[in-house]
């Protein structure tokens, strides 16, 4: 019984460690004024009416949005049949992708960005200052956890015998992967996207140094915010918080299939 | 005229061989069984004749025509896997229409052909279920139901009871059989267990490294082993060496001499049996093993062991350790393998 | 890549073995090619960019920028302030990450799975939003600064230097540490603990003699993950302190992209020795791994 009172009393400090910058954000964003008291004084709304008609504020996060569904489209389109190809054509590739995939990992985004920069500042692909080479850099962020995913799907699976009972029912191969390979894949591809989308969202080294206001993203426009009133900032980290909240949700959700 | 033909069959991959040279031959509804070691090429070989894996030379046709080069999607060939390969996201139902699907069948045909495989292989109500929610038995017998569906014309089996417990095992292969000879449809049966070919197999190709080394009905196999091979392979068959044979039964042999347990009678110390028969010798028991309906005694003569099966009639009967024996090879079983 | 592509397990459907074996899986191949450009595109050509510059001057090759970099106070500085923060900051958050996954293993499951949910939604909060968070709370003017500073508590915490980072950076690494450490504890089997305690151990001692042994490569592995995810951060600690806080990513990041002066071969130089930096501490771990039991 002692044992089970020092377990609950480490989780629930743990809980409340990682809980009070949150919960304080949260509080802040409601607030008209704090200052030098345990709670804040006046509970308002009205940091968020003032964020929710900014109009910079909404092309940011439009921009963020854009980018981030723009890359994982990609990503599916491109990584999907790859994963398969390596699985079920080139087996012991996969030892090598493990590999490949974690040289983003490797290399920090600053680091990739002095490459980047100067890369794609000019020359046939002037990709600096747009979009584009966000949807590039985001794409090698995605790479490692939905290929993980993915691997993971299909190593449950066994495609080849999958695919040669469709062979024997009289399935092409492209139909094979359809029907019988790609509904398997939608759980762990979905757990994966989601994941992604938030992780996405939050990215500002790539956004920042690459792009900057040319293409204001949500990290950015937030970032540019730093000198108005704290009560407002909150009120951004809160609706960005909340709004990843709810795609890690479905990315738990997704992610229990087991 | 074979319905299926193999020759020269061969497969190899960079060095290994896996197969070579495979001559084959099987009647219209026959249940042929492919019987060996693990690796010996049975799996890859059947793997060929469905298409599934290139061979690199040899021919194999069905009612004379060659389909060596035909994809396995117009073969018209039914497989059942040992993984069973059902579609995990596919109902009991949705996996056996899957190959009606892609004959682009209409609906109303498709519902009463898989309504109709469904119960030839008993499982009425589970039709709405996933594949994880069955028992092995029953995915199984739905991979069954799915090969038999379309209406193949050969039935390909890899293995399909070795991943099932020893009692569903049973009562599946009587099933398989049953359902087969039901719809006389040419079947190859792949297995590495001698019983399960035993019990099913109208005809038997033992395969050893990739080659047959002996064909035939299922008692011939078992009774006449053309090689040291096959006779190891068959069962507890006792090899006398050339040595020992010479030193046991005055024979000169070249090869092994192969001694079914159940050839060996025994009864006790100072019978005589007529000298026509076989030869008599005087044994030791060592040890017994009670399988039931059978007690298999180890005995021990002029420093051989032999193993001897003895029908268990009654309790009164077993012998004990050390009791000496008189006992007698019969001539007629004896067989020298090579 | 040429034993893959005649591996045995994947011979084509209705192709005969006659063709090179190299060309069989040539549409297979081609599904592929969409990745490996991108990966390319984005990730080894700037590496290499990276290597090939730090290497580079306006007079062909030259070491010069490595030896600039080890004789100057301001970008050895960088390094120090990186690495010391790093470190106390995976190792402070292994310890309470150690502690906090090691007893949520013990709760009851239904509190188990509500908190694993809410350490991967907590793993989101970092960055910019991070940062702002705590300069709501504890910055200049934050609501428990100005509370413990009339109450008479605070006196010398500043969150723009080095213990503020150190602060920020354990909070970020507390939910990738959970989120590592908290499966690897199944590693530790319920019965081993009775067993040391009918043995006559104590509860230290299980730990002391099994169980830190046991998750000694988890417990290596996450800390380099921790270390490598520090030293590589940048939008925390530029957010808090606009760049103004000497760490090696903030030089690296206003060589290429400040507004006072640009010199990128300079950055890719600081770059190529921050990669190695973590390499050589990679490659420590490899080795304390192989001389743990685990290798024998």
């Amino acid at each position: 019984m002692r044992a089970d009172r020092y377990h609950h009393l480490v989780v629930t400090l743990l809980i409340l460690l990682l809980a009070v910058p949150i919960v304080a954000t949260l509080l802040y964003s409601l607030a008209q004024r704090w200052e030098a008291t345990i709670l804040p004084e006046g509970i308002t709304l009205s940091w968020y009416w003032q964020l929710w008609q900014d109009s910079r504020f909404l092309t940011a996060f439009g921009h963020s949005l854009l980018v981030c569904v723009g890359t994982l489209l990609l990503s599916t389109i491109i990584i999907v049949p790859a994963v398969f190809v390596v699985f079920y054509r080139f087996p012991s590739l996969d030892r090598w992708m493990n590999i490949l995939i974690l040289l983003p990992f490797a290399m920090p985004p600053v680091v990739a960005s002095v490459g980047l920069l100067q890369l794609f500042a000019g020359g046939p692909l002037p990709l600096v200052g747009t979009p584009w080479i966000l949807v590039g850099c985001y794409f090698t962020i995605a790479l490692p956890f939905m290929y993980r995913s993915l691997a993971n799907s299909l190593q449950a699976l066994n495609v080849r015998d999958l695919m040669d009972a469709a062979y024997l029912l009289g399935a092409s191969t492209p139909r094979a992967f359809l029907n019988v390979i790609l509904p398997n894949l939608r759980k762990g591809l979905m757990a994966s996207l989601f994941l992604s989308f938030s992780f996405l969202l939050g990215e500002f080294v790539f956004a920042n140094i690459l792009v900057g206001s040319r293409y204001e993203t949500l990290q950015v426009y937030l970032y540019s915010m730093r000198a108005t009133s704290g009560h407002f900032t909150s009120a951004v980290v809160t609706s960005y918080f909340l709004f990843t909240l709810v795609l890690t949700w479905f990315a738990t959700r997704f992610g229990r299939q087991d | 005229m074979f319905y299926v033909e193999v020759s020269g069959l061969t497969k190899r991959y960079d060095a290994t061989t896996v197969f070579e040279d495979i001559q084959l031959g099987l009647k219209k509804g026959e249940f042929a069984t492919l019987l060996g070691p693990s690796g010996c090429g049975k799996s890859t070989l059947l793997r060929c004749l469905a298409g599934l894996t290139a061979a690199d030379h040899g021919q194999i046709r069905v009612e004379g025509q060659d389909i060596t080069h035909l994809a396995p999607q117009k073969r018209g060939i039914g497989m059942v896997f040992q993984s069973y390969a059902l579609f995990p996201n596919m109902t009991v139902a949705e996996n056996i229409a899957f190959g009606l699907k892609m004959q682009r069948r209409q609906p109303e045909e498709m519902v009463r052909r898989v309504t109709e495989a469904i119960r030839l292989v008993e499982l009425s109500n589970k039709e709405h279920h996933y594949p994880h929610e069955l028992s092995g038995g029953q995915r199984q017998r739905v991979a069954l139901a799915r090969a038999l569906v379309v209406e193949p014309r050969i039935l390909l089996l890899d293995e399909p009871l070795s991943a099932l417990d020893a009692r569903i095992r049973r009562s599946l292969r009587e099933e398989i059989r049953d359902i087969q000879s039901r719809l006389g449809l040419t079947t190859v049966f792949v297995t590495h267990d001698q019983e399960e070919a035993l019990t099913l197999s109208d005809r038997i190709f033992v395969m050893n490294q990739g080659r047959i080394v002996q064909e035939g009905s299922a008692e011939t196999v078992y009774t006449q082993p053309a090689t040291e091979f096959v006779a190891r392979f068959m069962g507890s068959y006792n090899l006398l060496a050339p040595a020992e044979a010479k030193r046991l039964l005055g024979l000169e042999l070249k090869g092994h001499l192969a001694i079914r347990p159940e050839s060996i009678h025994l009864s006790e110390p100072g019978h005589s049996y007529p000298a026509h028969l076989g030869v008599p010798l005087t044994a030791t028991i060592r040890q017994h093993q009670l399988l039931g309906n059978i007690i298999r005694y180890h005995v021990e003569a002029q420093g051989t062991t032999l193993l001897i099966d003895h029908l268990n009639r009654s309790a009164d009967d077993l012998l004990p350790s050390g009791a000496q024996i008189a006992l007698l090879i019969d001539r007629q079983q004896m067989r020298e393998v090579h | 890549m040429k034993t893959t592509l005649s591996s045995p397990l994947s011979v084509p459907v209705g192709v005969t073995t006659a063709r090179a074996p190299r060309l069989r899986y040539w549409r297979a191949a081609l599904l592929l090619t969409p990745m490996f450009a991108m990966l390319l595109l984005f990730c080894l050509a700037p590496m290499g960019w990276v290597v090939i510059h730090s290497l580079q001057s306006d007079d062909g090759l030259t070491l010069g920028h490595f030896k600039e970099i080890l004789g100057s106070p301001f970008y050895l500085q960088a390094f120090d302030n990186s690495l010391r923060i790093s470190l106390y900051s995976s190792v402070i958050g292994l310890l309470v990450t150690l502690a906090g996954a090691a007893s949520l293993r013990r709760v009851e499951s239904r509190l188990k799975n509500a908190v694993v949910a809410f350490i991967n939604m907590t793993s989101n909060l970092s960055g910019v939003p991070l940062a702002f968070a705590f300069i709501i709370i504890v910055g200049t003017n934050g609501a428990l600064t100005l509370l413990f500073r009339q109450w008479g508590w605070l006196d010398d915490f500043h969150l723009y230097s080095r213990s503020g980072l150190i602060l920020l950076y354990t909070y970020f690494q507390l939910p990738l540490g959970l989120l590592l450490l908290y499966p690897a504890l199944d590693a530790l089997d319920d019965h081993w603990q009775e067993a040391a305690s009918l043995l006559g151990a104590n509860h230290w001692a299980y730990w002391r003699h099994v169980g830190l042994p046991v998750l000694a490569p988890a417990l290596l592995g996450t800390f380099i993950l921790l270390f490598a995810n520090a030293m590589g951060a940048y939008a925390t600690a530029f957010a808090l302190t606009a760049g103004n806080f000497n760490l090696v990513t903030v030089r690296i990041a206003s060589l290429v992209s400040g507004n006072v002066y640009l010199e990128p071969n300079m950055a890719a130089a600081l770059s190529v020795l921050l990669v190695a930096l973590l390499a050589l501490v990679t490659a420590m771990n490899q080795w304390l791994l192989k001389r743990s039991y685990h290798a024998r």
